[in-house]
């Protein structure tokens, strides 16, 4: 009883708000962007106010409801494209909803990819809608929040998986934002003709929920200032393309390269001053090839900084998107992280940055087999199961943890010269073999500048896991092995 | 804690909230909201405990709820801090008890509207789970997901009420019990219920 009337005062409360604050939307700035007007700016030297219920000039129109309405609009295309698709899983109906309802969460038994890239990624459409719409951040993550938990219940006929809510959830936030100001970096909305065009498309690829409201309201024509908030105080990034050699634990070296290409950027100043505007500082990974698709995915975003001690260390609160695949496990993550970090300059090219963090993992994945199972066994996958219907066995377990890091780092001109690297995580996996997990991984990178952007480098990792089974026998394993890099790389700034 | 106790709670509290209010009014001119956040209040919930691959439908169980918030008022959009929710089921086998301790952030879309939505993460403590994914009680932990949504009255005063629904869940995992493992468990707590907003 108490579930129908939940569920019927939740939509009852959730409509007439919708309902009311329609044909009134408010005039109200974001949390997080700059304020319209600078109260230290002499009155006549004041920019214009913005027009309606923008914050900024280049700012999108606020809507709470459209907000709302697109996010809906995500979750119905996304059912139309499994349905298109023939999954079983988007033939809902009121009964498959209200079974959902009925039902309440579980744990799903979905591939890894799928759960923590592709959820993620759903998630940062929910996000964009939000951000499309001038909500902030903080608003924006409800919205992913609410979009996730209408997709999980009435959205498909599987009863409504949690490790997605918060996957979708905190890895769209991360992802969303970080999509969202990639997308203002390629815009120009000062700009004409048909690069303005061609910088509007590619920012549509890049953050499209943001890119069609653009178009659709005539700001990808307009002449505009970017929003302050989404110009950053600083910009670079690295692209280093070269080979990977894993090794064994037999041989340091397998004689069998893979070619990968990385991508690295910094966003914004991670390294001083006082913030309280999410993402305005951010770093990101992303490896394609070596051995997998994506083999490494990190994104690590400021949330809060704030200078200790006469600014002599920076504090900072961070969320952190990972995932990685590689010999040793694959892993993701969503987690959040404390970190101190000082800088001491030799030279006025040379600056040795040390940071220390720690934070709690709200929810990890890892690959696990049960004991006494060596590979995942073939032909395990339910043939006569329905098309989008995971009925599992599920070879990776869920759990909360913590993380652990620590890096020291020598610029030269800000282009980093040499990196070290010690990333420790344990993770207890609630959902899946008991166990306790603890992840290491030690990375040194050292580059070399050749000419202009260019530079050549070499990197040397080491990945280490060890398993303590909660068995009878509390069994343990471990597993290791290095890993060697060479490549080019190409600094951006 | 029966069901006539939930609803003597809630009760309480609406006519609570009232005197409270006048009593302000005639001594001094109310004051402005601080930066606490604080919630008390009492609910209703239903409980079902459930796995993936279990072929049995597990009962529904219903009981009262003590539901408390402890935090800060970012600005007139957000409140973040600390939730307790406490769940006593009384079944024929004994009382099953969880706690929930989740860390919760709050959203008003409107400012001019008492809508609002819940959600967080932390950990349960589940006691004594009898009858819920096989005959034996259990005792475990678990990571708790809290969402949840409600309407908020007088949200510009120092003492303020609000009605609320919310979904928690208890997602123990794999349970290895005395008649034998279970994989992927879940708990279910869905609340309806009406709390004072003190700031």
């Amino acid at each position: 009883m108490t579930i129908r009337t939940a569920s019927i005062a939740l939509a009852l409360l959730f409509a007439a708000s919708s309902a009311l604050a329609q044909p009134a939307p408010e005039p109200v700035a974001p949390l997080d962007l700059e304020p319209a007007v600078d109260l230290t700016e002499p009155l006549d030297h004041q920019p214009p106010a913005p027009a309606g219920n923008r914050a900024c000039d280049g700012c999108p129109p606020r809507g709470v409801g459209r907000s709302l309405l697109q996010t809906t609009g995500i979750n119905v295309l996304y059912g139309l494209a499994n349905l298109a698709r023939g999954q079983a899983t988007a033939r809902i109906t009121p009964k498959t909803w209200w079974a959902n309802m009925e039902n309440g969460w579980v744990w799903d038994l979905d591939d890894f990819v799928v759960n923590q890239i592709g959820h993620p990624y759903q998630g940062s459409n929910y996000f964009n809608a939000g951000r499309a719409n001038g909500l902030s951040f903080y608003e924006s993550a409800a919205m992913t929040a609410f979009g996730s938990a209408t997709w999980e219940y009435y959205g498909e006929t599987n009863m409504p998986s949690l490790n997605d809510f918060i996957n979708t959830t905190l890895g769209g936030i991360a992802i969303g934002e970080v999509l969202h100001r990639a997308g203002w970096l390629i815009r120009d909305p000062r700009a004409s003709g048909r690069g303005r065009l061609w910088r509007e498309l590619g920012a549509t690829v890049v953050d499209p929920v943001t890119g069609y409201n653009r178009f659709r309201t005539g700001d990808a024509s307009a002449s505009a200032d970017k929003p302050a908030a989404m110009v950053p105080s600083a910009i670079g990034s690295a692209v280093a393309a070269g080979v990977l050699w894993r090794g064994t634990e037999e041989r340091a070296v397998n004689s069998t390269g893979q070619p990968f290409v990385e991508m690295d950027v910094l966003y914004g100043d991670l390294e001083g001053g006082r913030s309280r505007t999410p993402y305005d500082a951010f770093t990101m990974r992303l490896r394609l090839g070596g051995g997998s698709a994506v083999s490494d995915a990190k994104i690590r975003g400021r949330l809060l900084g704030q200078p200790l001690g006469g600014g002599a260390v920076q504090f900072t609160v961070a969320q952190s998107y990972d995932f990685q695949a590689n010999d040793a496990y694959d892993f993701g993550a969503q987690s959040f992280e404390a970190i101190l970090g000082v800088s001491k300059a030799f030279s006025p090219r040379y600056t040795l940055r040390l940071f220390g963090a720690g934070g709690l993992t709200v929810l990890g994945a890892i690959n696990s087999l049960p004991l006494g199972v060596e590979e995942v066994p073939e032909g395990e996958v339910d043939p006569d199961a329905p098309q989008g219907v995971s009925e599992g066995p599920r070879f990776y377990d869920y759990g909360p943890g913590s993380n652990f890091s620590g890096a020291a780092v020598l610029t030269r001109d800000r282009d980093i010269v040499a990196a070290f690297l010690y990333e420790g995580r344990h993770l207890f996996s609630l959902d899946g073999v008991r166990a306790n997990h603890f992840l290491q991984h030690v990375r040194a990178d050292v580059t070399l500048p050749l000419r202009g952007a260019l530079g050549i480098g070499a990197s040397g990792e080491y990945f280490s896991r060890h398993t303590f089974f909660q068995d009878a026998d509390r069994t343990e394993q471990q597993f290791w092995y290095p890993q060697f890099r060479a490549f080019l790389t190409w600094s951006v700034r | 804690m029966s069901r006539g106790w939930t609803w003597l709670s809630c009760g309480a509290l609406l006519l609570l909230l009232p005197g409270a209010s006048r009593a302000q009014t005639t001594v001094d001119p109310p004051s402005p909201p601080s930066r606490a956040w604080v919630v008390v209040g009492a609910g209703s919930v239903t409980v079902r405990g459930d796995c993936q691959t279990c072929e049995e439908d597990y009962p529904y169980r219903s009981g009262g709820t003590l539901l408390g918030n402890l935090g800060y008022r970012v600005n007139e959009r957000a409140d973040i801090g600390g939730e307790i929710l406490w769940v006593p089921v009384e079944t024929a086998s004994g009382q099953i008890r969880a706690t929930h301790f989740d860390a919760v952030a709050q959203v008003r879309p409107w400012t001019t509207r008492g809508f609002f939505l819940k959600g967080g993460a932390g950990m349960a403590f589940i006691r004594n789970w009898v009858d819920a994914v096989g005959p034996a009680p259990i005792n475990s932990k678990a990571l708790s997901v809290v969402i949840g949504g409600g309407w908020a009255f007088r949200r510009a005063e120092r003492i303020g009420f609000q009605i609320f629904a919310s979904q928690h869940a208890g997602a123990i995992g794999d349970l290895q019990t005395a008649d034998g493992d279970v994989p992927d468990v879940m708990s279910n707590f869905w609340t309806i219920g009406a709390a004072l907003v003190f700031r």
